[in-house]
């Protein structure tokens, strides 16, 4: 029995082997206070105090060096701010802080998370050992090639902007535009932390749908069989049984002995030895044989045990409840488990998710605010320069609203897998047709019922396409206000400014014809000014 | 109708040329689907980068009629890129298997049908309804009418040319509107196949109305009888059916072994030879006791049924879902445009330059189009939505009324309580939708509604009469 284990735990891979360089990054970069030696040999995530300790520091450079450079660009922003308009002035205040925010936000939740992320993967490593014994494999290659294709991504997206900012943006005449680079470092630690829940929230999927697979497989394979039992009771009147049994059903049955017979090779004795008594049923030898996965040499095939072979569906099929309402049963739980993972997985990221959709929502309508601004040659606010270019601006909205978009889709996908379980696990009963099977299924499927698992930010939204469309609506909304805004804001300031000239000129000249006429232009631009914002 | 559709989408190059043959020429069946969204990007480039012949273009055109025509073509040309992708990434996979599955659904369904002496009543399927015909009259008459509107404009203006700036101003509405007209169709004919189910389920529930009274007495005098009849009703019933239609035989056997199996009767399950024999004795009684017919054989299958016409329907909506929603973009913006310029540049200065007033009256009539085409795909997937949960209400409301063979068996309380848990499931896992984003039944107006009120609000301040002034269109 220990062998049996041990063989088991080393055929199930550790999910977390897949994060080295994942994890590699994040420890230099500051994100998880774990111990990297122990995560090297063992695949583990445990506290640290260095770890802590360093993660604390790098906090505290991070804040000071942004700290830093908001400072020393702020000095451009102090002598615009005479000019520029106040609601694009306003908004820049508010959304400085931001990206700070969200990354401390991460950094905290890391910290008092680490002991327990450990132990979620600890989790998901039972869950897989689980699956394993019901005989469905998971492959964690392409979970590794995921996070390198993310890291990638993330890399070139950032550069980009980082680069194309920095040369065409930023004054880099100065010694202090290098600073200009401690700008990109929240959204990277930001990005990296989000990885660790995407690539997380993909494996919960791929469990989901291992479960599913599995199920369906059951169905399939009950199909063929019953497919072929059917052919046999029209075939039954009819010649020798073991000439006319098409042969691609020798390993569609195999499987379904294994899976739904539940006939081993220990039952195989206990199948012979009824067989003497003599239910007649009409199953042919060559199937029930190869069913059995005995390798018979196909000479052997055309064998003399007709009656045993007869007797062996019958037994199948009676067998069959109870087998199968185990591995239901044990399917049931660990959908159950990973359920509660994923309810887990999402406390344990709810701060920072509602941090990030908070930051994706304003950057993004920001960004596209000072767009609009800096069409209109108005100057904004200095650390969004990239929206003075409109290229950099579709690359920063996109890395964006990548991030959010991606982790949206991936919960709804997540949560749509988890409630296709039930839907296959019905399938199973109908197309068993069995009284026991049915009873089995109908109290599963309660209990499936009401485990679905919803990922949500903090309980303020549930991560699901709706949510996006209804952020989207918000977004240009608000624009549209914004830009609403910004022209009346512009118009008034161009009146004024008219109004200063006219009575510069009216002064100069003092003629009574042109004072009526100005002022009579004057009355006009005021009342559209005034209108303006009312409507 | 729907082949003319059809033939015209083929045409267009939305769909492949003999999209239901496994094998055929791989050129030919492609050959217009390429064709088409070349010819539409050259005209759309040539008239964007060598401004070629545009409306935008032309010194008459002032900036309003500029603006709002940029945003008309490139919306167009949205709408169109994205459908004909995806169009192209579907390519026939799709048309074949949705064809595979609905054939082996109607082969059930013609099954069930025979099984419940339902064939004897016309198929009422192929006879449509007055408000179908009007329907597609309308809808033919308001393409045609937006169509010859868009031509005969661009033709007085561009003359021999009007071909190009055609294929950028209405050419991909009617493209997005052809595509929601084939996955109407698919959602019409997913939809036909649930009310044909309903029905089944239908007669079923009147069955146990009518049954009720009978068979209990029919029960308690059998109990008076041989051991043998406990299985009475079921059995009766379906060697009936054997005997009535022949080729109903085998389903009955698998009922009759099931039965065996449960009873635990010791008989010899699969020899139905005899049990025939045996069934036409309690036929007679049952015949003589009750003149209904059964069909609640039926169940298991119908039950397979509605999982598979669901399943058919996610397929469905996992190819037409995406293209819903460009088209529901397009139709919402061009709507709000329509509905801005009309109120804010029309009413003012209708008449002052004829440029204006063609652009503003475009965005009116494809409004009005892609609304009403918008509005035909919510109502037939929300029809869709709504047979579907009837089928689940029907059978609860046969639970209800404890027919005969529910009390007498528990396998078909079972096999009902199972169905109506397997629709919570689909009912939480799938609903018509466009990849998420929204469901799309009435809901989807109430909220685009709403969301379109917001936006005039706010879209109705901006202030037009310096920029008219500007033109020259108001004094």
């Amino acid at each position: 029995m220990a062998r049996e284990q041990s063989s088991e735990a080393a055929a199930v891979q550790p999910l977390l082997e897949q994060f080295q360089q994942l994890f590699f990054i994040s420890k230099i970069v500051g994100i998880l206070p774990q111990d990297l030696d122990k995560f090297r040999s063992r695949n583990v995530l445990e506290k640290s105090r260095n770890g802590m300790i360093y993660m604390l520091v790098t906090l505290v450079v991070y804040v000071l060096l942004y700290n830093v450079l908001i400072y020393s660009f702020g000095e451009e922003d102090r002598t615009l701010k005479a000019s520029q308009s106040t609601l694009t002035f306003v908004i820049g205040l508010f959304l400085t802080y931001i990206g700070l925010i969200m990354m401390g936000t991460d950094q905290l939740t890391a910290l008092r998370n680490q002991g327990r992320i450990g132990e979620l993967y600890e989790r998901i490593r039972h869950v897989d050992e689980r699956l394993y014994q019901e005989k469905c494999v998971l492959d964690n290659s392409t979970i590794g090639r995921r996070i390198r294709i993310m890291l990638g991504m993330t890399i070139i997206f950032e550069l980009s902007i980082l680069l194309a900012t920095y040369i065409k943006l930023v004054d880099y005449t100065q010694w202090m535009s290098v600073l200009w680079l401690v700008s990109a470092i929240p959204t990277f630690i930001n990005t990296l932390d989000k990885i660790w829940f995407a690539v997380s929230l993909y494996a919960l999927k791929e469990r989901f749908e291992a479960i599913n697979a599995t199920l369906e497989e059951l169905v399939a394979t009950h199909e063929k069989f019953k497919l072929w039992l059917r052919g046999d009771q029209e075939a039954a009147a009819a010649p020798p049984l073991d000439s006319s049994q098409p042969p691609q059903y020798d390993s569609n049955l195999e499987y379904l002995y294994k899976e739904l017979g539940g006939l081993d090779m220990g039952s195989i004795g206990k199948g012979s030895s009824m067989s003497g008594s003599g239910k007649n049923k009409v199953a042919p030898v060559a199937h029930s044989m190869n069913s059995f996965g005995e390798p018979i040499d196909p000479s052997d095939k055309a064998g003399n045990r007709n009656p045993m072979a007869s007797n062996m569906v019958h037994e199948s099929e009676l067998g069959n409840a109870a087998k199968v309402e185990e591995k239901l049963n044990n399917l049931c739980q660990v959908h159950d488990e990973i359920c509660e993972i994923g309810k887990a997985m999402n406390e344990l990221w709810s701060y920072p998710i509602l941090s990030l959709m908070a930051y994706g929502f304003l950057i993004f309508t920001a960004q596209l605010y000072f767009l609009y601004c800096a069409t209109q040659f108005q100057s904004i606010p200095s650390l969004f320069r990239s929206a003075k270019n409109p290229l950099i601006t579709v690359i920063a909205l996109s890395y964006t609203s990548g991030k959010c978009v991606y982790l949206i889709y991936l919960s709804w996908k997540t949560s749509l897998a988890s409630k296709r379980t039930g839907i296959s696990l019905h399938k199973c009963g109908v197309v068993a047709d069995d009284n026991l099977l049915y009873e089995i299924v109908n109290h599963l499927s309660l209990k499936l019922l009401n485990h679905s698992v919803d990922f949500s930010a903090c309980g303020f939204f549930t991560l699901d396409m709706e949510t996006l469309y209804g952020v989207s609506g918000g977004i240009t909304s608000y624009l549209i206000i914004l830009i609403q805004f910004n022209l009346a804001a512009q118009q008034a300031k161009e009146a004024i400014q008219t109004f200063s000239s006219l009575n510069d000129t009216a002064g100069l000249v003092g003629a009574a014809t042109d004072m009526y006429n100005s002022s009579s232009t004057l009355h006009d631009l005021v009342t559209t000014t005034m209108l303006t914002p009312t409507g | 109708m729907i082949k003319i559709m059809n033939w015209f989408s083929m045409v267009i190059g939305l769909i492949p040329i003999n999209r239901q043959e496994v094998d055929s020429n791989v050129i030919l069946d492609y050959a217009m689907m390429f064709i088409v969204p070349i010819i539409y990007v050259t005209c759309y480039l040539s008239i964007n980068w060598m401004h070629f012949i545009g409306v935008c273009f032309l010194d008459s055109c002032n900036s309003v009629c500029k603006l709002s025509n940029n945003l008309f073509m490139h919306l167009g040309a949205f709408l169109y890129l994205t459908i004909t992708l995806m169009s192209l990434y579907r390519r026939k996979d799709f048309f074949l298997q949705f064809d595979e599955r609905l054939n082996a659904i109607d082969a059930v369904i013609q099954k069930c049908r025979r099984v419940a002496e339902m064939d004897k009543v016309k198929v009422t399927a192929v006879k449509h309804s007055v408000a179908y015909h009007f329907t597609w009259l309308f809808l033919f008459c308001v393409f045609s009418f937006a169509l010859y509107y868009d031509v005969r404009a661009l033709y007085m203006t561009f003359g021999q040319f009007a071909f190009v700036p055609f294929m950028v101003s209405s050419f991909p509405y009617l493209a997005g509107s052809i595509i929601q007209g084939e996955f109407i169709y698919h959602v019409s004919v997913i939809s036909q196949r649930f009310e044909q189910i309903n029905a089944l389920f239908e007669k079923i529930n009147q069955e146990a109305r009518h049954r009720h009274a009978p068979l209990t007495v029919f029960d308690i005098e059998s109990e008076g009888k041989k051991e043998r009849k406990t299985i009475t009703p079921v059995t009766a019933m379906d060697g009936r059916t054997t005997g009535t239609f022949g080729n109903e035989h085998k389903l009955a056997g698998e009922m009759k072994r099931q039965l065996g199996q449960q009873k635990n009767d010791e008989d010899d399950v699969d020899s139905s030879n005899d049990e025939d024999e045996d069934d036409f004795d309690y036929d007679n009684v049952t015949i003589a006791e009750n003149t209904g017919t059964t069909s609640e054989a039926n169940l298991p299958d119908l039950f397979k049924l509605h999982d598979k016409i669901l399943s058919l329907s996610v397929i469905t909506n996992g190819e037409f879902g995406p293209q819903c929603v460009p088209y529901m973009a397009a139709c919402f913006v061009v709507s709000i445009f329509g509905i801005f310029l009309e109120t804010k540049v029309n009413f003012i200065v209708s008449g002052k330059s004829r440029l204006l007033d063609y652009v503003t009256y475009l965005y009116v009539i494809w409004s009005f189009t892609t609304m009403v085409v918008a509005y035909i795909v919510l109502r037939l997937c929300c029809n869709a939505n709504n047979h579907s949960k009837q089928s689940a209400m029907i059978v609860h409301e046969i639970m209800q009324k404890k027919p005969a063979f529910m009390l007498s068996n528990d396998l078909f309380y079972n096999k009902m309580k199972s169905f109506t848990l397997q629709f919570l499931h689909w009912e939480g896992y799938f609903q018509f939708n466009g990849i998420g984003l929204f469901a799309l039944d009435y809901t989807f107006i109430f909220s685009t509604v709403s969301a379109a009120t917001s936006y005039l609000i706010v879209l109705l301040q901006f202030d037009m009469t310096a920029i008219l002034r500007n033109e020259g269109l108001i004094s």
